[in-house]
């Protein structure tokens, strides 16, 4: 019960459905506890629309603990807001001044189109992850699980890359609109691992096919997706495709897809 | 009601063996004549949609999420049990075995705990070779840690994301079988209603959660893995969007629930801290590997934890059960920590919180150690609260947190409702009445990975199942049911939204069937319950229409089952004349405030059916039959 | 479609052969730098490079065409990507900033840069080029001086370094990273490098018209 109380204005992008044009709207939030989350900020602020007899906001949300990936929008133009390594759910109120404007917007790239309100469309990074992002074995079929060592600091850079949430954050920062931070996660995840390095050549072409045909942008090397990772997850990881691109498409006997494996 | 636990007969150690060979097959080439739907995208749900693809048959996934990647099994911070004895350490499966069954203070079935220790072992073997970044030793093997409730060192773990990464593994093999079309994925769909046709699961109606349409879907036979129902506690450790909506309407259409009233009260929770609260943040219970638990010897003791010396600080738990001391199960953890709080030792400025401790471990092992251990948890921590726990203790309370409970289910995980299985949280069968750390996981993979795809042929090999489409009449009257429901919440046009009935119900539970539970309270929570179900559907407000995403209306829908489903709660909570594992009635304790079991009477499952709209549940009663292991005092001291 | 071409239809082939014709367009400018640096050895010296140089013969016209050549598929690639980028984010942020942090300058400006660069590469082939400017009546100090001694021309230049410096500076470690050379135990000296050689380029370069008019 502990912190103080701030008053905010807040102005958000409305957008009725995927086809409908929105338009921007601002509300004050009032007495907003320090303490409190910022989707907690925006739980109050919905629940007044409503006493208001007006439509609440839209947005995504499940664990509200950071690690589910599904919350997420553009806060004063940064993606789950401005703390480091922080998703929108773990953002709190302290971290504003009494008084600030709060622009809230959905992620903006072609790949993920709006829903409504603050919802977007990510379903292109499932269907990134069906072109190859898995190990293609069926259950039952596994041996001893320590009959494959690991070696420890390999294993922590697979971990370092799985940590991914598929928040899309990556995406949404990079003045690009681009995918790549997402991508070579998994294909870094798996590629370090020596249960991925069988299909590691076809899963890293045809997971880039697939992403150039979901319409994400081109890395240029920002560093925005690194910056604004939620988990922190390093560029060296896209440096790390795009040498397991190169050699796969150059040294394997796999062939580049028209456009991607998946559906 | 029927209950046929369908146990196996012979030795303990090879019914699985023996039950395996008996049931029917169904051959390769007609597996692609079925369909089978599965809702719910968990390890459970996803391990079985994966499982079920890879044998050949066609699988249609539905979630509520966005994705299947995003459901809550994905928060699970600590771990997953096996048998592996890797270390060298005691463990077996017999143990593992008999952990999980004292763990569940004897309220769980022999057979299918058996089994799920068995398969233990083959779950981490897969999860390997699927690619899972588990903690590793220098040498490259697997590392291993203790967890809550066992003496062993069996909890394979991938930092404090072992959830996570189980989940990502199971969404990379549902992702895999899209791709080769054996699975057709339906994110963004809720279940409204179960399809019964010839007294036989064929099929659902959701509600498309973007355009609001209702849509039919059959199937040969259904498996809902939709999880727990800790959010009926409002404030819990689940995801916002968890709820037992799709349990709920698989009850109303005939299935047994039980034990509801098994509701697990995690140890260590980051506290309440205001009334616009919408969760309660989980810290791992690894973490009483290296805290300790303690409170100020003085009550109402309001010095900041760094200037209570050592001597008059009370590490009750290691006090009170010496042998496993912090690791003590959370059911114990967490009533040792209400217990202090209600003689005024509570710390925090609710006095609702006791403190966990890393000095010691900071000095004993380093802080380098303690961030490789713990890094993303205390940050997590440090995130929420403002205060840093390699400084300050932590601050921890106990919060609603797993569901023992759940639809019954038999030996095969099939429900009273012939073709309708039930996996992971969102069955009952294998932690009784309290779970010890790392087994949700464990038992979520066992039910997907390694008991379905049996089960599953067993029943389309050995059942005539008629031909059904979703022309069939059934589907259309539960599509109007369905539209009927939505059409009343929406018309309602109150004053309140769902989500303070939610808050209001949530408070009713806490206060009345929570952690300690009395006769007097939960007959005047029933009253309250009945009281506020009256009140919803006179005053709910939804603003928006069912013709796009409205989020509001989604809620009111699990809070209109919830109030339901408390009720249920309640009931089976009066009706278990005992304190067993989470289920503790004061009435029934001993001395020294442990629970008192009353194995005589009560060493049963209790089943409850649904009697229709406005009449008491009808109570079953499954007996528990222990044959191998003796019940006794569930001793931790 | 051939194998080979299919790499470069790729978002990461197209990176990749920006990076690769990048790194030649470095090594050029390096090779450039050192040769030009002469004019601090006097007028002869100078002269006496350039005529070296050119009695390369064939060996030049091949580099010559070998850098027209990387040049176009700098330049194509520069315009298909820089399309596709604008086209992958149709509706802009409201609010735009810096970003987190990520972005530098240079990195924000690489397509600008890149397109003044060349405006500035069609400019000094055609005032010093001998497949252009004669060279056979005044030696190429005597063009340099003169071309310098236009106070407009000599600041033109002196920009132009600056910029040219800038796109290095995004450019020499983005190429190491877009072809796969990234380690924590070696990236942090390219990216130093990439800074350094930004500057030597900017002062190497940009001292040398202000060499060559003092000399005279």
């Amino acid at each position: 019960m502990s912190g103080k109380h701030i008053n905010l204005t807040l102005k958000i992008w409305r957008q009725n459905g995927p086809q409908a044009p929105g338009s921007w709207e601002i509300f004050p939030a009032k007495d907003i506890s320090t303490e409190a989350s910022f989707l907690e900020m925006l739980d109050i602020v919905n629940e007044q629309l409503a006493l208001a007899g007006k439509e609440p906001v839209a947005f995504d949300h499940d664990c509200r603990e950071g690690i589910c990936g599904t919350c997420g929008c553009a806060v004063n133009g940064r993606p789950h807001g401005p703390d480091r390594e922080t998703t929108l759910c773990q953002l709190h109120m302290r971290r504003f001044r009494d008084g600030d404007t709060l622009v809230i917007e959905p992620y903006r790239a072609r790949a993920f189109p709006v829903i409504k309100d603050l919802v977007v469309d990510r379903s292109a990074f499932d269907q990134v992850i069906q072109a190859g992002g898995f190990v293609s074995v069926n259950t039952g079929q596994a041996q001893d699980a320590n009959s494959l060592p690991v070696p420890r600091n390999k294993a922590e850079e697979a971990m370092d890359a799985a940590a991914c949430i598929g928040c899309g954050a990556c995406v949404a920062a990079c003045p690009n609109a681009a995918g790549m931070l997402f991508v070579s996660a998994k294909v870094s995840h798996l590629a370090l691992l020596p249960q991925g390095r069988p299909e590691a050549a076809k899963r890293a072409l045809s997971m880039v096919a697939q992403m150039d045909a979901l319409g994400f942008g081109n890395c240029t090397n920002h560093k925005e997706c690194e910056v604004e990772c939620p988990k922190g997850i390093s560029i060296r990881n896209i440096a790390r495709l795009n040498r397991e691109f190169i050699r796969a498409a150059v040294a394997s006997t796999e062939k580049i897809p028209a456009s991607g494996g998946g559906q | 009601m029927q209950l046929d636990s369908k146990i196996p007969g012979g030795p303990l150690e090879t019914k699985w063996d023996r039950h395996r060979f008996d049931m029917k097959l169904v051959n390769p080439a007609n597996k692609r004549k079925f369909e089978i739907i599965v809702v719910g995208t968990g390890l459970a749900g996803g391990s079985a949609s994966a499982a079920l693809a890879e044998l050949g048959y066609n699988v249609k996934t539905f979630c509520i999420q966005d994705s299947p990647r995003r459901a809550h099994s994905i928060a699970a911070q600590g771990g997953i049990n096996a048998a592996k004895n890797y270390p060298n350490d005691g463990d077996s499966i017999w143990r593992l075995f008999y952990d999980t069954i004292k763990g569940g203070d004897f309220r769980a079935r022999e057979a299918n705990v058996y089994r799920l220790a068995m398969v233990s072992n083959l779950i981490i073997d897969h999860c390997v070779a699927q690619g899972i970044p588990f903690a590793r030793e220098y040498g490259g093997l697997l590392a291993n840690r203790s967890f809550g409730g066992a003496q062993v060192s069996r909890t394979f773990y991938a930092r404090g994301q072992t959830g996570q990464q189980l989940l990502l593994c199971c969404y990379q093999g549902m992702m895999r079988q899209i791709a080769t079309g054996q699975i057709t994925m339906f994110p963004r769909r809720e279940m409204l209603e179960l399809v019964m046709v010839d007294g036989q699961a064929r099929g659902i109606v959701v509600r498309n959660l973007i355009t609001g349409e209702i849509e039919r879907h059959a199937a040969h036979a259904v498996v809902l893995a939709t999880g727990g129902y800790g959010n009926v506690f409002y404030l819990s450790t689940n995801g916002t969007g968890c709820n037992v909506s799709a349990a709920w309407k698989a009850y109303k259409k005939g299935a047994g629930f039980a034990n509801p009233c098994f509701t697990q009260i995690h140890p260590t929770c980051i506290p309440v801290h205001g009334p616009y609260q919408s969760k309660l943040t989980l810290m791992s219970e690894s973490l009483r590997n290296d805290g300790r638990v303690w409170v100020p010897k003085q009550a109402g003791d309001q010095r900041p934890p760094q200037e209570i010396p050592e001597e008059e600080r009370d590490y009750y738990l290691e006090r009170i059960y010496p042998s496993f001391g912090n690791l003590a199960p959370r059911d114990i953890s967490s009533r040792a920590a209400k217990l202090m709080c209600d003689q005024g030792k509570g710390v925090g400025s609710t006095g609702l919180a006791v403190y966990l401790d890393f000095a010691d471990a900071i000095k004993r092992l380093g802080r380098k150690v303690i961030e490789e251990r713990y890094g993303n948890l205390f940050q997590m921590y440090h995130k929420i609260t403002d205060q840093d726990p390699y400084e300050v203790p932590m601050m921890i309370f106990p919060a609603s947190h797993y569901a023992m409970g759940g639809l019954w289910v038999d030996y095969n995980l099939m429900s009273t409702i012939p073709g309708l299985f039930v996996l992971g949280e969102a069955n009952f069968s294998d932690h009784g009445a309290n779970r010890l750390g790392a087994s949700a996981l464990m038992q979520g993979l066992a039910d997907g990975y390694f008991v379905i795809p049996y089960t599953m042929g067993g029943y389309l090999g050995g059942t005539r199942l008629s031909e059904v489409n979703t022309s069939h009449p059934a589907f259309g009257e539960a599509e109007a049911q369905a539209k009927a429901r939505t059409e009343k919440l929406l018309g309602i046009r109150g004053k309140r939204t769902a989500a303070s009935f939610h808050r209001d119900l949530g408070n009713i539970m806490w206060e009345y069937c929570g952690m300690g539970r009395t006769d007097e309270g939960m007959t005047k929570g029933l009253k309250l319950i009945a009281d506020l179900k009256g009140e919803f559907w006179q005053d709910l407000l939804i603003p928006g229409t069912d013709t796009t995403l409205n989020q509001s209306l989604e809620r009111a829908g699990r809070v209109a089952d919830f109030l339901e489903f408390a009720e249920l709660l309640v009931t089976d909570a009066l009706a278990r004349r005992e304190s067993c594992g989470s289920h503790f009635n004061e009435a029934f304790q001993t001395e020294d405030h442990e629970a008192l079991r009353d194995d005589e009477n009560m060493c049963h499952v209790a089943v409850w059916e649904y009697a229709g709209e406005g009449k008491a549940p009808i109570f079953h009663k499954e007996p528990l039959v222990y044959e191998n292991v003796k019940l006794s005092v569930r001793s931790y001291k | 479609m051939i194998w080979v071409v299919r790499i470069f239809t790729t978002s990461i082939g197209k990176k990749q052969l920006m990076a690769l014709t990048g790194l030649l367009f470095l090594l050029f400018l390096a090779t450039h730098l050192l040769g030009n640096l002469s004019i601090y050895g006097g007028q002869g010296a100078f002269i006496s490079y350039a005529e070296h140089l050119h009695a390369l013969g064939k060996l030049l016209v091949v580099a010559e065409v070998g850098l027209v050549v990387a040049l176009l598929i700098h330049i194509t690639l520069a315009v298909i990507l820089f399309f596709e980028n604008r086209k992958a984010r149709p509706i802009q942020y409201a609010v735009d900033k810096s970003g987190g942090g990520g972005r530098t300058f240079s990195s924000q400006t690489m397509p600008y840069t890149g397109f003044l660069i060349l405006a500035f590469v069609i400019f000094h082939l055609a005032t010093f080029s001998h497949h252009i400017v004669d060279q056979t009546h005044r030696n190429i100090f005597q063009i340099a001086y003169e071309l310098f001694s236009n106070k407009g021309i000599l600041i033109f230049y002196l920009a132009a370094m600056v910029v040219v410096a800038l796109h290095v500076r995004h450019g020499l470690w983005s190429a190491f990273q877009t072809i796969g050379a990234n380690h924590p135990k070696y990236m942090p000296f390219i990216e130093w490098l990439s800074i350094i050689f930004a500057i030597i380029v900017a002062v190497g370069f940009g001292s040398l018209p202000l060499a060559i008019l003092a000399l005279k």
